[in-house]
């Protein structure tokens, strides 16, 4: 045989478990969610399905937003696998955990890596406390896979930038109180990833407009925000001019490895267990173990990418395998579901479970990365590009 | 995990990579599809006491075991190992002559087993899964035959007939011993597509088209990226079965069943995605006796259904989660970390 047994594997999932003191903390989420939120489960485990400033206060109260955070700016000094015990309990328990989602996971991180002393101050610690929320500014209308080309201008005006152009897809913006954008502050030019900044926004100040779009599942969660002449204070340019591009992809790991990009179908297993319970048949039993091996799998390798991050690494590949694999396992679950029990036989929560879960598939290979981004992301790590 | 311990499977892995190297090309392996026993290999790995793996007084556990069989089938090797190393580790000492086997009963047949290098063995722990029992059977007087097996090594059925009854009860657990002998394969079937992957990438990086390497084309590099999240995936569940054994081991405890049952079910299913992707990038090329790409798929595709298929264990986890309640599904996921 060839050289190709023994050449260096590009993957890097180390064996790694959960520390044993996070137990106490999965107790404390778990009482927590039983005794103060009964009621607060979705009928499914999605990120972006339920908008809760109330539920984000108490979590902010109880030290479970911003964990990893330094204690100077509201934040907790715990470690990425505890951050990852209370981000897992809340999603599988279906918690409604939209309002804080993207600011705790990304816009508060990004923050304290690249923002200035005041803004980490004026911004970070209002995040922590449950209390403060952010969108996403990333797409365009014109730019969807191909970020590097978004036509959103700031121009250099006295004391600050003025801001012109549209984004798209941004969720909750309608809802949220500020908007991390990324626009172009210099013409393009050769390098297509050079002229890029990143800005905070304040959603409900003059010169933005959020329109709200109806997405196939009838919720109004994404829109389309338009700055005409939006003016923002020089004080507001997250990191320096130009290096938009770089602090955009340093977000990549913390943004795709998450066990949010897994678990958006696990209220169907829950209900399919719940309606075969003792009376599966061998195949059904086949059917329902697949998919919890996949799972635990899943699971166990973004584990290891919450390793790399307390580590200080920078797993882009690795959180991009996680998601093209969580991904398609999650579009996989309701299809299997579906055959395992038919109709007649499916609880009405099941139902619900898969119809909720159908109609919002479309998203999950799509949010955060399409696959054919992730899959190029995947190829570069090989080698390959 | 002690640093001496780590050591100890780095060593092993080391040096059953450099003799799998220098000793199994792909002549080697070709030769044994033919019928030749490739004994200069096995004899060196005897020499170097790789064949002692697992047993406690080589100094060495279960952990290394798996590392082991895992490097074995980064280079499709053409031995019994795995059947060898668990006899062993079942009878608790070397007995290079005798192999682990899975009774077949088929109805209105009688009992019987099949072993690859069947004239090698003298003996076989036999695993009677359904009914969780193994014995010890000897195979003097009994009867091989040959049988067409895609493995690319010589394999026959043998028929136990009174053997089987006459035979002593092993003292080892049938069921963990089945489940060990899963994780094994599962560890195979692992190197075996690292192996595949690092061989797509090579050829693909090699192979110009249109005038350029094909691994340039989008299409190919996508297929590539899912074939190495197969690998990556089965890694993981490989990595995480071996350790959940090892510990148990060490503190003495039950061996947990599930864990190996995750490993060969996502392994398994990782095969059947993997070994189709390293075909079709591959061209005709792979699909000649020539090129070694085959030796890896074979050996691939009949592991996956040695020791539990992925259904066989998917039904296990499926069993044991529904024997729950639905609330405390999340609560089992949690467990297995």
């Amino acid at each position: 045989m060839s050289s190709s047994q023994t050449q260096n594997q590009p993957l890097q999932f180390q064996q790694i478990g959960l520390p044993a003191e996070t137990e106490e903390l999965r107790a404390q989420v778990r009482d927590f969610l039983r005794s103060e939120y009964p009621t607060a489960r979705r009928r499914n485990s999605d990120f972006t399905s339920g908008h809760d400033p109330e539920f984000s206060q108490a979590l902010g109260q109880q030290g479970w937003i911003g964990m990893t955070w330094p204690k100077a700016y509201g934040g907790h000094e715990r470690t990425f696998f505890e951050r990852y015990v209370v981000t897992e309990e809340l999603l599988a328990a279906g918690a409604p955990v939209s309002a804080h989602w993207i600011a705790d996971r990304q816009s508060g991180p990004l923050l304290l890596r690249f923002g200035s002393a005041a803004q980490r101050e004026k911004y970070v610690p209002a995040i922590a406390r449950g209390e403060s929320y952010f969108s996403i500014g990333m797409s365009e209308p014109n730019s969807g896979s191909d970020l590097a080309s978004v036509r959103t201008t700031a121009t250099e005006v006295q004391g600050g930038w003025v801001i012109n152009g549209t984004k798209l897809w941004s969720t909750d913006a309608h809802r949220n109180h500020y908007m991390v954008a990324l626009v172009r502050t210099e013409a393009p030019a050769e390098n297509r990833h050079a002229g890029l900044s990143q800005f905070v926004i304040d959603l409900h100040k003059d010169g933005v407009e959020v329109r709200p779009i109806r997405n196939m599942t009838g919720n109004e969660d994404f829109n389309e925000v338009v700055f005409t002449d939006y003016f923002v204070s020089a004080d507001d340019m997250v990191g320096e001019p130009g290096n938009g591009w770089a602090q955009v992809t340093s977000e990549l790991g913390y943004e795709r490895s998450g066990p949010e990009r897994f678990l958006s179908a696990f209220r169907i297993l829950v209900e399919l267990v719940r309606s075969l319970q003792s009376q599966a048949s061998a195949e059904q039993h086949a059917r329902l173990g697949g998919l919890v091996a996949q799972l635990i799998t899943l699971r166990r390798m973004s584990i290891s990418v919450a390793g790399m991050l307390q580590r200080g690494d920078s797993p882009n590949v690795e959180a991009a395998l996680v998601k093209e694999l969580g991904n398609n396992y999650e579009k996989l679950v309701p299809e299997v579901a579906r055959l395992v029990l038919p109709m007649q036989h499916r609880s009405p929560q099941l139902q619900a479970a898969l119809q909720d879960t159908l109609l919002l598939s479309p998203s999950f290979t799509l949010r955060g990365g399409t696959r054919e981004i992730l899959r190029g992301v995947i190829a570069r790590g090989l080698g390959l590009r | 995990m002690t640093d001496t311990d780590l050591s100890t499977r780095d060593l092993i892995i080391d040096s059953a990579t450099r003799i799998f190297s220098d000793g199994c090309d792909h002549g080697v392996v070709e030769a044994a599809q033919d019928g030749v026993w490739p004994a200069t290999l096995w004899n060196t790995l005897v020499e170097n006491g790789l064949l002692e793996i697992g047993l406690a007084e080589s100094g060495t556990g279960h952990g290394e075991l798996f590392e082991f069989l895992r490097v074995s089938g980064r280079f499709a090797a053409p031995l019994p190992l795995l059947d060898c190393l668990l006899a062993q580790v079942a009878l608790g000492k070397t007995a290079p002559a005798t192999a682990l086997a899975e009774l077949q009963q088929h109805a209105g047949q009688a009992e019987s087993i099949e072993l690859p290098w069947p004239e090698h063995f003298e003996a076989a722990v036999v695993l009677d899964v359904a009914a969780g029992k193994a014995r010890v059977v000897s195979l003097a007087g009994l009867e091989p035959v040959a049988v067409d097996a895609m493995l690319g090594e010589p394999v026959a059925r043998i028929e136990l007939g009174d053997a089987w009854d006459k035979a002593a009860a092993s003292e080892f657990a049938a069921p963990d011993l089945y489940a060990l002998a899963a994780l094994g394969r599962a560890a195979q079937m692992c190197g075996g597509l690292e192996a595949s992957l690092n061989m797509a990438i090579s050829y693909c990086s090699e192979r110009e088209q249109f005038g350029r390497a094909i691994s340039k084309f989008q299409a190919i590099q996508h297929q590539l990226a899912v074939l190495a999240a197969e690998v990556a995936a089965s890694q993981r569940a490989t990595d995480a079965a071996i350790h959940s054994v090892e510990v148990s081991a060490a503190a003495g405890a039950q061996l947990r069943t599930s864990d190996v049952a995750v490993a060969k079910v996502r392994v398994g299913a990782a095969v059947g995605v993997g070994a189709e992707i390293a075909h079709q990038v591959h061209g005709a090329m792979g699909f000649t006796m020539e090129y070694s790409l085959h030796q890896l798929t074979r050996r691939l595709w009949s592991w996956r259904d040695q020791f539990g298929t992925e259904s066989d264990w998917a039904t296990f986890i499926g069993a044991e989660v529904c024997a729950g309640s639905a609330d405390d599904l999340w609560a089992y996921i949690a467990q297995h970390g």
